[in-house]
Parts: C-alpha cells; structure tokens; sequence
C-alpha cells in the first residue's frame, strides 16, 4: 500500500528533517477529532518539564490537518449531483427486497440499473466538459480535466461491458467496443488526415500509409476509401488494380448494426471474408515486384482477412495499445465475440502488450475487460474513491461481488468501497447529509458510522453563518427537526433521543427553558427533564420571583402534555408541577391578587405540592400575605397548618437533617449558613404568632 | 488521487506562553481546548480548520503546575472540560450561560485526592453518565462520578506501581454483536445492548491493566493484564467499536514500540500485534524482534472517531497513520511532513 503524505503549511520543519526537531527537544503529539479523521498537531517538549527552546516559529501553535483534501467547489458539485443517481439507485434495491428475489435478474430491474449507470456516464461527461472550459473560476480545479476524462471512459466501458442493454447480453460486442474506443481514444487524429489530404501525392508522405491503416482498424470507412481512392493516381498500375479490387470490399464490410438477425451477419461476414480472400490471392501475384507499397497493403488487407497476428503487430507499430487490439479483434477477428470470451481474448494480448502499470487508467480498463471485478475496485479505489464506491454499488446486484460479509471486517466488499467513500466524504462536516445516505446503505457498520456522523451536527452554528432571520433557538430546531426527520425514515431512535439530548442541554444554557422541556420530553430523559426543572427553580434563587416567574411561564404549556403521557416518570412530573404552579402564585401576586395568590401557596403546602427544601421559601412568601392589612387572607386552620410546617423545619434541623429542608433557603441567602437560614425562619415564626393574634381579635 | 493532501489551515497560534502538552477538539471539533507548561488552559472556536478571528479564546487559570492534559465532556452534560497537572489536581472546568459574546469558564471542581503529578484524564463513554477517570505518578487511579448537581463521589485505587501514565475507556457497547448481523438489522428495532463500565491504564510498571466495575460491590475490578512493553507504557487508547467486530486496544511504550491488543469475543484472551515501522507491515508478536521497534520511544496514540485508524506520536518528530487492511495486518498509510 502506498503511503500518503500530509503536508503541513506552513511547516512546523523541513520536510525530512524531523530528526532535527528531536535533537532540538521536541516532537509532534496528534489526537483525532471525535468528528471526523481530522488531526490536531502540535509541538511537545521531549523533556515533559518544559523547556522554551524550539526554533519553530510557532511553537505554541495547534495545526489541524485533515487525512483528506477537503472537496472544492467543482467536486463538491460532482459529489452533490451523483448523490442524487445514487440514492434512485437505492430506492431501486430497496424495493426490489420487497419483491421476489429474482426480480433483480429481470429485464425490468436490468432496464432501471441500465439507466441509472448510463445516467452516471452522462453526467459525468458533462462533468469533464464543465472542468475542460476555459472559463475564469473562484479555485482552481481539484480534479484536473483529465481525471474526469478518465472517469468518462472508465464508467462508459464498465457500462458497455457489464450493464449491455437487456436482451444484448449476449450479442457480439465489438461494434460497442470499438465505438467505446473512438469516442475515448480518438486516433487517427483529425489533423492528421486534412494535412494528408492537401498534399498533392499524400502516398508519398511517410504517415500515409499507418494513417489509412488506422482509419481502417478504426472502422472510419469514409477516410479509408477517400485515400484509397487517392491511390487510384498511384504511379502503380499494379496497386491501382488491386486498390480497385479493395475499395468495394471496404466499402461492403458487413457491420453488425446493418443487421436485424446475428446469423444474417455471420453470412454476410463470411461471403465477404471470402471476397477479402480473393484479394489476398490477386495480391500475391505481385509478390515478387518488391513494391515499396506492397508491405503496408498486405498489412491492410491481413486485417480485413482478421490475421490477429497482424493485427497485433500492426497496432503495435502504429503506438496502439492492447485495447485497440481487443477492439479491433471484436470487429475483424472474431466477428461474433460475445462479452463472455472477451476475457481469454484480453489475457492473450495483454501477455505480448501489458498495460500501463504506472497509469491507473489503463489497469482499471484491463481489469474491466478481464472481467476481474476486484482488481477494478483496488485500482479505481487508487484512482478516485468516488468511482470505486460508484461502480461496486452497481456490480453487487449485477452478482459481480460476493454479497456475503466478510469474517473479519463485517462489511461486503460493496459496503467497504462505499464506506471508504463516506469517510472521504466526512472531510466537509457540510456534506452530512450525503455521507450519511451513503453510510446508511452499509448495512450494521454503516449505520452506526451514521448514527455517529448524524449526533455530531452541529447544532448551533457560528454566528458568523447564522441567517439573522432565524434566533439561534429557532436555528437548533430547524436542525433538529432535520435531524429527527431522517432518524425516522432510517429508524434510529436512540441517535434522535441523544440529539435531543444535547439540544436541552444547550437550551437550559441559554435560558430557553420551554423548548428544554420540550426535547427532554420528546427523548423521554426524565433526569435531563429534572435539570431543566431545577434550572428554571435556580432562577428563582439567582433572580428572584418576577424573573423567575417569567421563565416558568414558558414551560408551563408542557405540563399538560407531560402528565398525560404515562410513561413520564412521576418524580419528574411531580416537581414541574410545583414549579408551574408556584410560579403562577408568583405571577397572581405580583397583579396584587394577594386572596388567591394565598390560597394558592397554602395549596402547595398543604397538598405536598412543593418539595421540602422549598417549605421554607414559601413560609417566607407567606409573611407578605399574613401582614396583609385589608383582610385576613388565611384561616386559622390554614394559619396552624404553615405553623405545622415550620414546626417540622425546626426539629428536623435540630435533629441534623436540615440539609433536606435548608439548602435553597441558605442559597437565597448571600454568604449565609443554616443558622442564617434558621434566624430567617424566625422572623416567619414571630410573622405567624401575630397573625394568630389579628385572627383572636377578629382584624380584617 | 493526489499522494500527498497539504493542509494548508493557518495554524492556530495558542498564545499560550510556554509549551503546550495536549490539544484536543471537542465531540462537534468545532472547539480546541489545549494545555500547556504556563499552568493555562484555553479554549478556542474553530471554524472551517481556523480559529475564529473574533476571540482570541478564553484562558482558564488555575493550576499551579503544568497541565498535561484536557478532556472534553459529552455535550449532553454542557460545556465541561477536565484538565490535570503536575500539581496533582484535576480541575473541572464549566462554560457558564452565553450572554452577548460568549460564555465566560469557570472552575467547578477540583479533585485533590491524588499526591503527585496526574498525568491523564478521560471521560467515560457518554452511556455511562458522567465519569472522569484519572491517572497519576501516585500510582493511584481515581474515577469521579458526577451527580446532577456537580457534587461527585470519588473512587481511588492503587493502579500501578511507581506511576500510572494514561488512561482510557472502553466503549459502552462491546463489539461482537457484530459477528451475527443478521439477526440484528430489523429495521425500527433499537437493539437492546447492555453497558459496561470498563477502562484500560498504562504504567511505569510496564503493564496495561483492564479494570471493570462490579455493580454487586460496587467497586473496580482489576479484570486482566497485559504483558508486552519491556519499558513504561506511556499511552493507551482503546479503539472506540463502531463498525469493528473486535475490541482494539492500543498501546506506546518508553520500549520503542506500539502493540495493537485485540479481543475477539468477551471470553477471548487478547491478544497483542506489534506494529511494525521498518517494513510498514506488522509482523504478529512474539516473534517479533528489533524489526518492530520505533527509532525512539512512542508517546502517544490516538484512534479516529470510527476507530479504524491510530495516530502514532514518536519521539523522533514523526507522526504516522495506521490502518488494519483486511488480512488483519497493519500498515502505515500515512505520515506528516510536519
């Protein structure tokens, strides 16, 4: 395996030089980031004491560098528009598993994989066209020109070779790969043949012969008989003769797309090789002449009478490689080479003339028409992880991939190419969303990388990309409710419970406590639900009543919502009621309704509303009530019941459990203890003795 | 694709005012916290691999010592980071409310059980609730386990002997559901999993020790050791298990080398790799000789989120990706030109 660089820029040291950076005392520490394959570098003093010796320039700084480039703008639009191809194409198997397992060898399923393959082609095409204008752009491209041209004949030859239209499987295919090859690998050059053609005896140049022959193995009828019939001026009466003979054999060379039946074809070929035969026995009269043109006539026709041998060294002379050769073999060779015999036919050729090692291309290309399906996604992996996901998702419905898991891994060999593909694609934290319909089609493995990818969106954004329209609140439940939409179409629950988790949490952050409640309810997180309870009876005690009172109000329209659902748990409900209920006591007080605003705090005493550690917050509320001048707002009875309560307080805390009664008491009080906290009692006390003494004398 | 990927971010400049020990991103890698010898800690905003121009991060003081190392909390727990020092404390550090610009840090906690320098610190998988487990050259090793209100109970324990160097938390779910997908993959069913609270710590004693919790005593358990370095392990990490069949443990060592320690099942041994710098393939331990071994000694190690690569940090300046390709044999994908 190759390894792969990281460079840093601007570099902690020269490249190479690492060593010195030892010798100086130092080294590099790296830990991953817990969201994607991105690593933080920074400079560590061998001596873990400290020294301040390093010669880096930045000593102190933090590098994040990231295990992939980053997607520029035009791969980004590659990888967006594919997703798109790729997700039909998902939706495809997904259906198919709803039907009978054989419906994906039928010619309806066949007809939609077609499609979407040749989709990809399309697309990509115009994606090497888009990248090969000469238009000004904001970056420069990431994938030159090339690399898309490459994609291009990649995708085009896997669709021509593995994804034939249905009920051509087994037609002959040199027609197609010859066409696949004229349109990837044009040659003769176009150039070539208006300089020969100008000239004024363009036999005598040196390429005319290689250029005639080429058009020829190339199928371009056109060019060949232009020239040959140029060859009628030849000074040679003998080749006129003979060129006489060759132009209506050219001319009528049967081409399987002129046929509507094979074995007409196969007829017509051998009535016409027959003919190519003739020829080859007129020539041969010449045989002596030592004609300088003799040669490359010979070659000529030795290709119409598909001698492979020929074939193979002719291309050989004119710089062909071994896919013009197999090309070539499917068109004069073996006329009715079916794709299935493509491969014995490629590993013969490939022996004399191997493919480029050094370019990726061309292994690519080989391993296709050598039918090894492997080979072709370890090279194309190497090539572009983009194309080896791609193509593996098509080759394992096609049956070209084992489906099965593999031992070790866990994975498919498809899930491994796709999920190689994912992790590339998490480089861009943006691009979530196509990772994960991506991961989501590995089956367990991709699903928990999903699950991971979709817990670490952010939910807030930076202020910097914030749309001002939106409050930051509003901004997280966008995300959420994005975030939750696709947990259930992929029925992740637990990954949408812990994003709700984690938006309460920055909720009660930011004092949004209504919508706190709301997620911590929606994940059913009872103990998150109480500390957004405890947050909001916290500004009571930070704040006082008026703030506190306007915060409760926001969480009070969930408490409906939240006693009605019976699996809350009841501690949790119990304590938001309290909090609802004495923050509306609150709010009836501060509109002077002192009579109700009494009964309702008596009402929580009484019935055990409010938990005992707020008992005496409320007994201090009561003060207020009891020196009310108007009227008597509670009865005696209600009056010996806030005695009741205060009595327990008293010996409980003299027992040594004031901890359970005093602690928000003390809170309230700034830099004050129990004992503060029991003196502040006794104002409540004395507050209660009086009150009892207006209710003897019969006041208000 | 292009053989070398140049990371270009404009590195962010620390101003911390002596060297920093531990830089680490928070779970979204939208923040970096980092430490250093000047006894700060601080905290930065990242955006798109920057660190965002409009502050300049805050600093967190309070150590008396150089801070080795910080760890990010599970946000659903809020903003918290713990950090530890050479002073022997281990602080708890809280991101109050954000009003206007930015929230302000402060200590919420301080953990002074230990009597030397602590030299790391981890938080427990989130699953588990909010658990600090902390290493030092007390040899001593302590978790913290955080109550709602921030009050914690503290369970401290002899680890290892001389010191304890680093720790690190198994995952909460332990691999192996994996080997039998099949059953598992009905779509709309959670799979039922248990949790487990278990980590792993390296010592000065050359030993890596497995320790689980027994519910029953409610107490931690040494569980296994691990025989291998020859010298202090000076980090550990346990591979987090999404997508891996297998548990993945990862160890360096003062001995110059790094050894990959996997479990197959629950009842498996584990059973140790060497990784192999010289010719870039990991030939299996023990047969292992000097080929296996690192110019220098190995410091640290770091799995990514999928747990499929190790970030190894040696002492000759370099840092070096690994990967496990799927004959099971490790392979170095990649280096830093730093």
């Amino acid at each position: 395996m190759d390894t792969k660089h990281i460079e840093l820029v601007p570099p902690l040291v020269e490249a190479g030089k690492s060593s010195d950076l030892a010798q100086s005392g130092h080294m590099v520490f790296a830990s991953f980031s817990p969201s994607n394959n991105s690593l933080a570098l920074h400079l560590v003093p061998l001596n873990l004491t400290g020294s301040k010796t390093s010669t880096a320039e930045q000593p102190e700084a933090v590098y994040l560098a990231g295990c992939d480039d980053v997607p520029s703008s035009e791969r980004r639009l590659f990888i967006a528009d594919t997703v798109v191809i790729f997700s039909m194409f998902k939706s495809m198997l997904k259906d198919a598993q709803s039907r009978d397992p054989t419906w994906l060898q039928t010619r309806q399923a066949l007809e939609i994989i077609r499609k979407l393959s040749v989709d990809y082609v399309n697309f990509i095409k115009e994606c090497w066209i888009h990248a090969s204008q000469p238009i000004s752009r904001p970056e420069p491209l990431q994938f030159s020109v090339e690399h898309y041209r490459s994609l291009y004949s990649i995708f085009s030859l896997f669709v021509v070779l593995f994804v034939p239209e249905p009920g051509y499987e087994d037609a002959p295919v040199g027609e197609e790969l010859m066409e696949w090859l004229n349109i990837h690998f044009i040659e003769p050059s176009t150039e070539e043949g208006d300089q020969l053609s100008s000239l004024d005896h363009p036999w005598e140049d040196e390429n005319f012969w290689s250029y005639l022959t080429r058009s020829t193995i190339r199928g371009f009828s056109k060019a060949s008989l232009f020239f040959l019939n140029i060859l009628l001026q030849h000074p040679s009466e003998d080749l006129q003769e003979l060129v006489k003979i060759l132009i209506p054999l050219v001319e009528s060379h049967p081409r399987l797309p002129q046929f509507t039946a094979e074995r007409d074809f196969a007829y017509a070929s051998r009535k016409w090789k027959d003919k190519v035969k003739a020829l080859r026995v007129e020539m041969d009269r010449f045989l002596d002449e030592s004609y300088d043109w003799w040669d490359p006539l010979s070659d000529l026709v030795g290709i119409l009478e598909g001698r492979g041998d020929v074939i193979e060294r002719v291309c050989e002379e004119l710089g062909a490689d071994w896919k013009e050769v197999c090309a070539a073999w499917g068109i004069f060779v073996d006329t009715r080479l079916r794709r299935q015999d493509l491969p014995d036919v490629v590993a013969d050729v490939i022996e004399t003339m191997p493919p480029d090692p050094t370019n990726l291309e061309d292994m690519i290309l080989s391993s296709l028409f050598s039918g090894h399906a492997k080979q072709v996604l370890k090279h194309a992996s190497d090539f572009d992880l983009w194309l080896s996901a791609h193509l593996a998702d098509i080759m394992e419905p096609l049956g070209l991939l084992d489906a099965e898991l593999d031992f070790e891994s866990g994975v498919t060999k498809r899930d491994e190419y796709v999920l190689a593909y994912a992790e590339y694609l998490r480089s861009d934290s943006t691009l979530w969303r196509i990772t994960i319909a991506y991961l989501y089609s590995c089956g367990r493995v991709g699903e928990e990388q999903a699950d991971e990818v979709l817990m670490r969106v952010p939910l807030s954004l930076n202020a910097a990309t914030l749309d001002r329209s939106l409050t930051p609140s509003d901004t997280m439940a966008e995300v959420v409710k994005d975030i939750s939409a696709i947990c259930r179409e992929h029925s992740r629950e637990s990954v949408r419970r812990a994003v709700c988790k984690i938006a309460s949490t920055m909720l009660v952050r930011s004092r949004d406590y209504g919508m706190a409640v709301s997620y911590s309810t929606s994940a059913e997180d009872w103990t998150g639900l109480g500390r957004v309870i405890d947050a909001v009876l916290d500004e009571y005690i930070q704040n006082g009543p008026v703030v506190f009172a306007g915060y409760a109000s926001k969480i009070a329209p969930s408490m409906d919502e939240i006693q009605s659902n019976s699996r809350t748990n009841q501690i949790f409900a119990h304590r938001l009621m309290f909090t609802v209920r004495y923050s509306q006591m609150h709010e009836t007080r501060l509109e002077r309704d002192y009579p109700n605003a009494a009964l309702d705090l008596l009402a929580l005493l009484r019935d055990e509303i409010a938990p005992r550690s707020w008992w005496p917050i409320l007994l201090c509320d009561a003060v207020e009530f009891m020196q009310y001048e108007p009227k008597l707002l509670f009865s005696s009875s209600d009056a010996i019941e806030l005695l009741r309560k205060l009595e327990e307080i008293s010996i409980r805390s003299s027992q040594g459990s004031g901890d359970d009664y005093l602690t928000v008491l003390i809170r309230t009080i700034k830099g004050g203890g129990e004992k503060e906290a029991l003196e502040r009692l006794k104002q409540v006390r004395l507050a209660i003795a009086r009150y009892f003494a207006r209710c003897t004398v019969g006041h208000g | 694709m292009p053989s070398a990927t140049v990371s270009d971010s404009v590195p962010i400049e620390t101003a911390h005012e002596d060297m920093i020990h531990d830089a680490q991103l928070d779970y979204y890698g939208k923040r970096l916290a980092t430490c250093s010898s000047d006894r700060t800690v601080k905290v930065f905003d990242v955006v798109d691999g920057d660190a965002s121009k409009t502050s300049g991060g805050h600093t967190l003081k309070g150590h008396t010592g150089p801070v080795w190392q910080v760890a990010w909390a599970h946000p659903k727990f809020g903003h918290i980071l713990a950090s530890c020092s050479y002073d022997g404390k281990v602080l708890i550090w809280k991101e109050q409310q954000s009003q206007g610009s930015g929230g302000g840090w402060s200590k919420v906690g301080e953990h002074t059980l230990h009597t030397a320098s602590v030299n790391s610190v981890s938080w427990a998988p989130h699953e588990l609730g909010a658990m600090l487990a902390c290493a030092s050259s007390d040899g001593k090793i302590s978790v913290l386990t955080f109550k709602d209100d921030g009050s914690w109970v503290a369970d401290i324990f002899n680890g290892h002997a001389i010191g304890c160097n680093a720790v690190s938390w198994a995952p909460a779910v332990i691999p192996g559901s994996l080997i039998t997908p099949q059953q598992q993959s009905i779509p709309g069913q959670q799979s039922q999993t248990q949790s487990v609270k278990r980590f792993a710590s390296a010592g000065c004693d050359n030993l890596v020790k497995i320790w689980g919790y027994r519910e029953d005593s409610q107490s931690w358990v040494e569980e296994d050791t691990l025989e291998g370095h020859a010298d202090w392990v000076r980090d550990v990490a346990w591979a987090p298990n999404i997508g891996l069949p297998k548990g993945y443990i990862a160890t360096a060592s003062q001995d110059k080398t790094v050894l990959i320690w996997t479990k197959d099942t629950a009842t498996s041994p584990w059973v140790k790799t060497a990784l192999d710098p010289s010719s870039a393939l990991a030939s299996p331990s023990p047969s292992s000789g000097a080929s296996s071994k690192f110019p220098d000694v190995v410091w640290r190690v770091s799995w990514s989120l999928a747990g499929n690569l190790l970030a190894v940090s040696c002492g000759d300046g370099k840092v070096t990706l690994w990967k496990e390709n799927l004959k099971g044999i490790w392979e170095c994908v990649s280096d830093m030109n730093s």
